[in-house]
């Protein structure tokens, strides 16, 4: 499978997307980070029927995370509703990691992290100072 | 001169957060039963931690990428969901021997029952985990952990047949003079206790991750390395001392290593009240400097492998399940000492498989030291990959005999 980078004014750099994206860090645009690339949402891929020759190649359309390490391991895939999206427009960079152009804060797939923060760890004295 | 002092500093610390719970009692106890015939191994051990400690500090320092990031990245879905299981639970394990340590030697110190202290240490570990800075964290325990030099001042006190030592040392044989004589198997079994006890992969997570922590970059590759280079080996020979005490005081004397009590016996022999306070500072700062370092240990592992966001130069809030995961970590920890297990006998185990686990992370470390993608210009040179191929060998070898042994042994009773 070959993901082509769509960097504006960078040149189409051809990577494997198992290699280069799949388990790889997403870092936010403040280089927090975010998920690790659990699995990648390809548009319009028929599994039950022949592809007809000529048809487009399938592009990605977001890098997926949720519960996809089990389905990955022992297969079959979660039901869609379980599985947190980030919209591949919001991929600014690949390197040795992901970089997004958004703030990880805003983003669906760091739900978990905001409510033990907010309920848990904000909650004891201290959890809000830095620790210089 | 800040310079040259902040290079001493880091070599300081280095030999003062080398030992640690398992050195401790495992060096006590080999050398309680074979003398130092298994010096070698404490020296093939400390060049291995060398290597390995540097190539994964050189990969932090260069990729910014901490271990297990790596691991995931590199061994895919499959492979790294069993090396993050296998990682974690050692590391828990040493986590629980080490809290064990510190209450065991505060015990020694208060005669106040251990399990007592055991909340105690637990929650101060929490505590400066939660509150100080990374530096003064490792500074404060590492120089601490330097009056652990006291036991090669008690050697010499103790006036030992130096000849007697240094047969044993390059002479190796399973039963030296005056002991009772042991197995084979059980001699090998303790060469892979010894070389786990060196080598817990435990230091490796944290090292890497204490670049990342510490904003290493390339421009601070030659003194991390000096640090390693200088402050590992002296450390080490902290340990062939520990080990060498037991010789000449416990040996004789068939007495049997169960408790830190007779760790710390040829110390007390050699200088009294003043000699035992001293170890006691040192052991309490090794195990708890350890105790720290395998606790956070315990959340990069986990932030690393799930890509959380972790560290502790940020606000706890903003790293929080990092902060969650090692809080938990900390209670199952205790929630072990509280069935009232021996902590002495966790650090045994311990330590054997550390060294079962070590081809886990060694492995990737080597791959991708090697990888210009992550490194650059700074690959591995040909001579530590030579050296890293020999040790491959050795690890692999070390962690498929480790099961074997153990069973054949009864765990080297």
């Amino acid at each position: 499978m070959i993901a082509r980078r769509q960097q504006a004014g960078a040149n189409p750099r051809r990577i494997d997307a198992r290699l280069s994206l799949l388990d790889r860090q997403v870092l936010d645009a403040d280089r927090v980070p975010v998920q690790v690339v659990g699995d990648l949402e390809l548009s319009h891929v028929s599994l039950d029927h022949p592809i007809p020759p000529g048809t487009p190649a399938p592009v990605i359309t977001a890098l997926l995370s949720g519960p996809v390490l089990a389905t990955r391991i022992f297969g079959g895939r979660p039901p869609t509703s379980r599985l947190h999206r980030i919209d591949w427009a919001d991929v600014a960079e690949i390197d040795v990691a992901l970089s997004l152009s958004v703030r990880g804060d805003t983003l669906d797939v760091t739900w978990v992290e905001r409510w033990v923060s907010e309920h848990i760890i904000g909650r004891i004295p201290g959890g809000h100072s830095d620790p210089q | 001169m800040n310079k040259l002092l902040g290079l001493a500093l880091g070599v300081l610390t280095a030999i003062g957060g080398f030992l640690d719970i398992g050195d401790l009692v495992t060096n006590s106890v080999v050398g309680s039963r074979f003398g130092l015939t298994l010096g070698w191994v404490v020296i093939v051990g400390v060049v291995g931690i060398c290597l390995f400690a540097q190539m994964s500090g050189r990969v932090a320092a260069v990729s910014g990428r901490a271990t297990f990031e790596i691991i995931r990245e590199r061994l895919g879905p499959r492979a790294g969901v069993a090396n993050l299981a296998a990682s974690f639970l050692i590391n828990l394990m040493t986590l629980t021997a080490e809290v064990g340590g510190v209450a065991l030697a505060l015990q020694l110190a208060s005669s106040i029952e251990p399990w007592l202290w055991m909340p105690v240490a637990a929650f101060a570990v929490w505590l400066v985990v939660w509150r100080v800075k990374f530096s003064i964290m490792e500074n404060v325990t590492g120089l601490l952990g330097l009056t652990l030099i006291v036991f090669a001042v008690a050697l010499f006190l103790l006036h030992p047949d130096w000849m007697q030592l240094a047969t044993q040392a390059f002479q190796p044989s399973v039963a030296p003079a005056g002991a009772v004589p042991e197995a084979g198997t059980t001699y090998w079994y303790y060469a892979i206790a010894l070389f786990g006890a060196a080598m817990t992969p435990y230091e490796v997570f944290f090292f890497s991750s204490g670049a990342v922590e510490e904003k290493w970059s390339i421009k601070d590759l030659g003194e991390s390395r000096l640090n390693v280079l200088v402050g590992f080996p002296l450390g080490g020979i902290l340990s062939l001392a520990i080990a060498a005490g037991a010789a000449v005081v416990l040996l004789p004397k068939q007495i049997a290593v169960t408790s830190l009590s007779q760790v710390v016996l040829p110390v007390a022999e050699a200088g009294g009240k003043l000699a035992i306070a001293f170890v006691l500072v040192g052991i309490v700062a090794a195990t708890f400097g350890a105790a720290l370092e395998t606790t956070l240990s315990s959340g990069y592992t986990l932030a690393q492998f799930f890509g959380w966001s972790w560290g502790k130069f940020r606000k706890p809030a903003q790293a929080a399940r990092f902060h969650i995961a090692m809080i938990i970590c900390l209670l199952i920890g205790l929630g072990v000492l509280a069935t009232g297990v021996d902590p002495v006998a966790v650090t045994e185990f311990s330590v054997v498989f550390s060294a079962i686990a070590l081809p886990l992370t060694y492995l990737p470390i080597l791959l991708v030291a090697n990888d210009p993608q992550y490194m650059g210009k700074y690959v591995n040179g040909r001579v530590t990959n030579a050296f890293g191929m020999v040790y491959l060998v050795i690890i692999l070898v070390a962690s498929l005999a480790a099961i074997p042994l153990m069973i054949i042994t009864g765990a080297g009773a």
